[in-house]
Parts: C-alpha cells; structure tokens; sequence
C-alpha cells in the first residue's frame, strides 16, 4: 500500500515536472526547426530513393508538407517583422534557398507527384527560374500526359520573355489528347504576338480558371487589373503628348486634359483625375509630362 | 533419418488426416498469436495512425487522399513486417523453449506438417491483421473524402501484393529460425527485407561488374533473394494507380514459388536438427 502510494506519487509529479522542464528548455533554448530551417538537405534524391526501400510514397508526403510548411514559417516571420500584407510577387524577399532541393526531393522520391510541380511553378519564378524550368521539365519527362506541367512551363517562358520556347511547350502540351483548345491556340498566339497584352490576358485568365487555389485567383485578379492599368497609362500618355505637343509645356493639373482622358475611355473622378482599376487616382510625375501609379495603389508596379 | 519430413509422412491416402493435423497446428498457432498482447497492440496503433493522418492531411494543401494511401499502406507494410520477422522467428523457438515441441512430435506429426502449420497459422494472423488495417485505412479515406472514393477499392490489390510479401517475409524468418537463434534470425530476415528492396540495385551491379565471376555473384544474389520489388505498388496506388492484373498475377505465382522453397528448405533445414 505505501510503495504503491510512493509510485503514485512519483506519477503524478513527475509528469507535471517533465512537462514544467520541457516549457523551460523551449523558453530557454534555441529552436532547432528554426537553427536548421535553411540548411541544404543532407542527401541527394536518388540516395534517399534507395534508403526509404518501398516507403518512398510517405518519404514525399514528408518533404512535400516539409516544404509548405518552410515557406509557411518563412511568410510568418517576414509578417511577423514588416508591415502589409506578403503575395506571391514578392516572395523573392523571403530567401527560400532550401526550397528547390524541398520540391526536387519530393518529386524525385515521387515523380507522379503533381502538387509539387504546381507548387514549384507558382513560387520557384520569382526565386530561381532555371530551377523551376528543371523541375517542370522533370516532372514532364515523369508524366508526359499532364498537359498543366506544359501550361506551367509555358507561362514560366514567357515571363522571361522567352515567346518561342513558350510556344514550342504550349505546342508540346496541345498534342496531348483531350487537352483544351486553347492550348494550341496559346502557342499560336505567343509565336505570333511576342507577349502582348491580349496573350498575358488570356494565359491569366485561363491560370484562374485551372486552379482551385484562392491565392492563385487573388494573383490573377491582381495582373489582370495590372494590365489594365498598364493600358491606361499609355492612353494617358498619349494624351500628355498630344498635349505637350500643342501647348509647348507640360500638364499642370488632370482638370486640363480631363476631356480627352474622357474620350479615350478613361474613368474620372468629380475633380477629373483619372483612376486606376483599384478607384485610386494616378499621379502625375516628371512636372506633368508622365504618369505613374498613386502610391496608395495596390497595384504591382513590376 | 530420426524424423519423418512431410513428403514422406503425407502417404497419397492419409493426405487428409495430414491436412487436418496441419490445420490443428495453424489454428493453435493463430490462437496463440491472437493472444499475444503485442498484436492487438500493433493492430489499435496503426488504426491511431490512420486517425493520425486525417489530421495530418488538414496540414497538406488538398492531399489528404493521396497521404492517408501513402501512410496507412506503408503502416500496413511495416507493422507487417514486424510481425512476420519477430512472431516468425520466435514460432519454433518458443516451442523448444517450452518444451511444447517434444510433446507435439511425440504424437504422429511430422516436423514438416509442424512447421507448415505454424507457418500458415502466422500466415493466417497477419491475413486477419492486415484485413483490419485496410478496413481502418478504406474507412479513413471514406471519411477523408467524405464519402465513396475509388481509391478505396483500389488500395486492395495493393494490400494483397503487401501480404504476399509479408508472406515471403514470414518464410525467411522461419528457414532463419530453422537454424539460429531468435535475435540473429530477425536481424537477417531484416536484412533479406532490406536487399530485397535494393533487387534493381543487385541486377544493375551484375551487368556492370567487370569481371565474370563477380557478375555472377550478383546474378546469383538477384535471383536468389527474395524480389520485394514486386510488390512495391505503394506510391502508385496513392495515385489512383490499380496494380496490374498480369503484375499481380505473377507476384502471386512467384511469392508461392518462393514460399515453397522456403518452406522445403526450412523443413530440410529442421528435419536434420538434433532436439535432444
């Protein structure tokens, strides 16, 4: 009866202590996830290939949620430490180095695991092109059927204004049975146009239409009315020049050429400044010759 | 010879009376095996661990099918493999160690219908075990994908290729344990489960050696240890990938081949043991 009092007690002291010891070592102690959060991966993906025998399936889901949730502590941190809000376009401040050797591991350890290709298509760009053209380019050779790793890779191309490339891979993925039409049509346009506006238009539209992500919609939101902006800044420019041309000076305020801006389709305000697509009016820069976006826009300048 | 092996005690007439001794063995073995602790135990931690994975698919981005497939069939795989390596090695020796052996060989039973019937008892344990953790696991994807599902009828020919290796590996064990201690049994049908994963590896090396005997060898070695390559069908039915019948077919018909072997050399192996 005492020993088994004595056991007990033991119990229920301990484990409060073990817990009380444990708190006090994460307070006092460096955090290991975030100590080796950037460091490169010990081995290659072949070599972890062979070592997880029949478990690599579980290995990729390992490093796959490994890397979601990399850049996950990352996008906290930056938030934690700066103001406003982080989108895709700026992720390059996040310096996510060890991502790459994440998403080629997973997909090494599984090549017919999509969701990395997409995710490494969607964020890689910014960080490191080459590397996101490797990794779609192996996730084509491991899944030549999967007409959206040609989508992808296409939209990488022609971000970096690489139009023929981008049209050879549209044009790669439209031989793909059952694949959408405008997918050919797509190459057909990026060998024609050379990027233009109505392409980018069309490739973010159909971005949108492709992807459940929310994040991915926001984006397309994003560059969308960013083109239209894009095209208004040069009706607006226009419109200075003509100006500038007739009068010998530049605009002083928009109430002067409120009228043509009107006619060239422009949306104005009561005090005739034009808007942009977020209702924000633009600014006036270089003494009224130019025009650039308010910088309370929250439109993308790039 | 002191003891009879099973080809000589199985006359053509008393095939039955020999097909009912061995099911008397494999249902004692089966009964004792439920009544280890260590199973059930096994069985209730994967089933947490499919419940596990519901929570771990909340943290990975729309792929919790793909996950829960991936982690509940590699679960089945090693709890199995557990199973198989350490009951497997411990169904003879345990009977020595208790001296139970003496009795049962004492009665007109071979040691060949002896181990068949221990070996298809363990059979039978891991058959039930692994029927369970699939169940657990199509449960979790039903749930998961809040109702039907096709990959819950299509993670089952992958189970079965599971548990014909975990037969094959139920076999190794024994023939090791036919001649060695438990401890030294389980680390080689360990390290038989490990190359037998590394098949690709030991053909590669054969055709790559320079010189010939050395090519042989690994020939050798690839053609006499077990291909659990075979059966690696995890990671494509995670993708909705059903095993190919002919594949399946074949893995069926070589992991008998193999079992028979196994079997055979095992009963030579303890046929020609000195109990005294």
């Amino acid at each position: 009866m005492k020993r088994n009092f004595f056991l007990v007690l033991v119990i229920v002291v301990g484990l409060p202590a073990a817990a009380l010891l444990t708190h006090w070592n994460e307070q006092h102690s460096r955090d290991p996830q975030v100590q080796f959060a950037d460091e490169q991966l010990y081995l290659n993906g072949p070599a972890m290939k062979r070592i997880t025998l029949a478990f690599n399936g579980v290995a990729a889901d390992w490093y796959w949620i490994r890397s979601l949730q990399y850049v996950g502590r990352k996008m906290v941190a930056y938030e934690d430490t700066h103001t406003g809000n982080l989108d895709l376009n700026s992720l390059s401040y996040l310096d996510l180095r060890v991502l790459p050797s994440l998403l080629r591991m997973t997909t090494t350890l599984d090549p017919q695991f999509l969701e990395p290709y997409y995710y490494g298509a969607l964020i890689l760009p910014t960080l490191n092109p080459d590397e996101a053209i490797s990794l779609l380019n192996q996730g084509i050779a491991a899944n030549p059927r999967e007409w959206r790793l040609y989508q992808h890779l296409g939209y990488i191309y022609w971000q970096r204004g690489d139009y023929n490339k981008a049209s050879d891979v549209y044009a790669a993925g439209a031989k793909i049975p059952g694949v959408p039409p405008w997918m050919m049509a797509m190459s057909a346009r990026m060998k024609a146009e050379g990027g233009a506006s109505q392409s980018a238009r069309e490739m973010y539209t159909h971005l949108a239409e492709s992807s459940e992500d929310p994040t991915v919609k926001q984006m397309v939101k994003t560059q969308l009315m960013r083109l239209d902006s894009l095209a208004e800044r040069e009706k607006i420019r226009r419109v200075l020049l003509d100006y500038t041309h007739g009068r010998g000076h530049c605009v002083t305020s928009w109430r002067e050429i409120s009228a043509p801006l009107f006619a060239a389709g422009l949306r104005i305000d009561a005090s005739g400044e034009p808007l942009d697509p977020t209702n924000v009016p633009y600014h006036l820069i270089k003494n009224g010759c130019d025009v650039d976006l308010d910088e309370h826009s929250a439109l993308p300048r790039q | 010879m002191d003891y009879p092996n099973l080809a000589e005690s199985v006359k053509p007439a008393t095939y039955i009376v020999a097909g009912r001794r061995v099911f008397a063995i494999a249902r004692n073995a089966f009964r004792e095996a439920v009544r280890d602790r260590v199973l059930y135990n096994l069985v209730v931690f994967v089933l947490l661990l499919i419940a596990g994975a519901i929570f771990l698919g909340e943290i990975s981005a729309g792929q919790e099918a793909k996950i829960i497939v991936d982690l509940g069939l590699s679960a089945i795989l090693l709890f199995g493999v557990f199973i198989a390596i350490f009951v497997g090695v411990g169904l003879v020796y345990k009977e020595i160690e208790r001296r139970t052996l003496y009795a049962i060989l004492s009665k007109p039973i071979g040691r060949g219908e002896f181990l068949l019937g221990k070996y298809l008892g363990l059979c039978l344990t891991l058959l039930v075990n692994v029927a369970i953790m699939g169940l657990g696991l199509s449960l979790a994807l039903i749930y998961v994908q809040r109702g039907w599902d096709p990959l819950v009828v299509r993670i089952w020919p992958v189970i079965f290729l599971i548990y014909i290796e975990l037969a094959i590996l139920t076999g190794v064990a024994m023939l090791f344990s036919a001649f060695s201690s438990p401890a030294l049994s389980a680390l080689l049908a360990f390290f038989v489960f490990v190359i037998g994963h590394f098949s690709a590896d030991l053909k590669t090396l054969a055709t790559s050696m320079g010189t010939a005997p050395s090519r042989w060898v690994f020939a050798g070695l690839y053609y006499l240890l077990p291909n659990f390559a075979n059966y690696n069908a995890i990671t494509a039915a995670a993708h909705g990938q059903v095993a190919d019948g002919r594949a399946m077919l074949a893995g069926a018909g070589y992991g008998l081949a193999y079992i028979g072997v196994l079997l055979a050399a095992t009963t030579l192996i303890f046929s020609r043991r000195n109990l005294k």
